[in-house]
């Protein structure tokens, strides 16, 4: 009975031991996942910088530029699909400020996803400062989209 | 006893009379930008069962969360039956103003009266007039899901004690007109306050704290503050602040569309750029 009892230690303790192991890679994912979207975001934030100046008429309009704001963005947001595993929703380990609602509405977050992505090509196709300035505020109204529903008020 | 009748006593409606409502001739134009700055349409939106209308109309009936539970604010069209129709200018003020209804009861703050106590009762009364242009819809009221609702009314009449205050918007004269017309949409109709002005234990505005952000209303969150903007290097100057509210995300302004915020700058675009300037101005002055 003793040595019962010291065997179902062992496996408890292996199998805690196990489990935070396994525990602990879940968490490094999430926040490379939540870590990649903030960049992501970043980085668009960036492209923003370039275009909004422009459209303001603070910037003249430089089409080298917003291409290159436009495939760096590119480039930090390729693993979008990939970062929204449940483990990634807020209040976890990562403090994140995407909202419930990314899972539990997840059409409309798809629908939001693709309407940037589709005023993103519109933008992308522009090919002098008259079709930019008209094709910019559907890709800011996109943002927006996306952000009213799906981003948490960050004080 | 005596105790019981005191509450009852204290929590009863105190509305205006007639002699408070001005004589006035009713201003469309200003009655629709004021509509606009009081931000209206963003929670009496029409309800899921009614589809076939107008989704800009304020035909009511959208849920609306609060943390006593689900209401469902009322239709601002002007159907006779089931909207503003029949009330008259006393009971329109009244409701606005002092937050109570034509039937005596206390309609909860999530209504911001608090902050439209606060306006001119003749910008109110062109509220009215404007409402009153609108294509009438029938959207019948639906009762609150609220516990013990009738409670909780009464109980918002010894809140308003302390939670009401009636004085009206006053200029400052050492500031500038335009100063002056930002602080009143701001104050006023705009009831900016009533999320970004933190509350006290009694869940009244507390006012050392003006503007200074707190807890997102709706428990998700939290709302900035709007003191030290410019400062805080959130924004360039007043010119800036106002773009953001004229034009948002259109224009890359990615602070403006979380926790309602999108609904009140959509709401503001529609003002005369004279007026998002001067909320501009006064909102640059909050230090």
């Amino acid at each position: 009975m003793i040595l019962g009892n010291a065997i179902w230690k062992i496996v408890a303790a292996g199998t805690l031991v196990l489990g935070i192991g396994a525990g602990a890679a879940l968490a490094e994912t999430a926040e490379e996942a939540i870590k990649a979207r903030q960049a992501c975001m970043k980085a668009n934030g960036a492209m923003m910088g370039v275009m909004v100046p422009i459209i303001k008429g603070e910037k003249p309009y430089d089409k080298a530029a917003i291409d290159a704001a436009i495939a760096a963005e590119g480039t930090a947001c390729a693993g979008w699909a990939n970062w929204w595993g449940e483990d990634t929703k807020p209040g976890g380990a990562v403090e994140t400020w995407a909202k419930e609602e990314i899972w539990t509405d997840k059409a409309g977050f798809e629908a939001a996803g693709m309407a940037y992505g589709k005023a993103s090509e519109g933008v992308k196709a522009s090919t002098d400062e008259a079709s930019f300035k008209a094709a910019f505020p559907a890709l800011g109204e996109s943002c927006g989209g996306c952000h009213e529903k799906f981003r948490r008020p960050k004080g | 006893m005596l105790g019981l009748a005191v509450l009852w006593l204290l929590s009863a409606p105190r509305p205006l009379s007639l002699a408070d409502i001005p004589a006035h001739t009713p201003d469309l134009a200003n009655g629709e930008k004021l509509y606009n700055a009081s931000g209206c349409r963003s929670c009496h939106l029409p309800g899921p069962d009614l589809k076939d209308v107008n989704a800009e109309l304020p035909a009511g009936g959208k849920p609306l969360k609060t943390p006593v539970g689900t209401f469902y604010p009322p239709n601002l069209t002007p159907d006779p039956e089931t909207g503003l129709g029949n009330w008259t200018d006393l009971e329109f003020v009244n409701a606005v103003q002092r937050g109570i209804s034509p039937e005596g009861a206390h309609y909860i703050p999530a209504f911001p009266f608090t902050s439209y106590a606060a306006m001119r009762t003749e910008d109110v009364l062109d509220i009215r007039a404007y409402l009153a242009t609108l294509a009438p819809v029938s959207s019948p009221e639906r009762a609150a899901d609220v516990p013990l609702a009738f409670i909780v009314r009464r109980g918002i009449g010894l809140w308003k004690w302390i939670g009401l205050d009636t004085a009206k918007w006053q200029p400052d004269p050492a500031q500038s007109e335009t100063w002056n017309r930002g602080s009143y949409l701001v104050n006023g109709p705009g009831h900016c306050a009533e999320c970004h002005t933190p509350r006290n234990i009694a869940m009244a505005r507390n006012n050392s704290q003006a503007f200074a952000g707190g807890p997102h209303p709706e428990g998700d969150g939290r709302v900035p503050s709007l003191r030290g903007l410019i400062e805080r290097g959130r924004y360039k100057d007043a010119k800036d602040i106002a773009s953001a509210l004229q034009f948002g995300e259109m224009l890359g302004y990615d602070k403006v569309s979380s926790g309602g915020m999108g609904q009140v700058q959509k709401n503001i675009s529609k003002l005369p750029e004279a007026d998002i300037l001067a909320i501009g101005e006064y909102l640059a002055s909050l230090k």
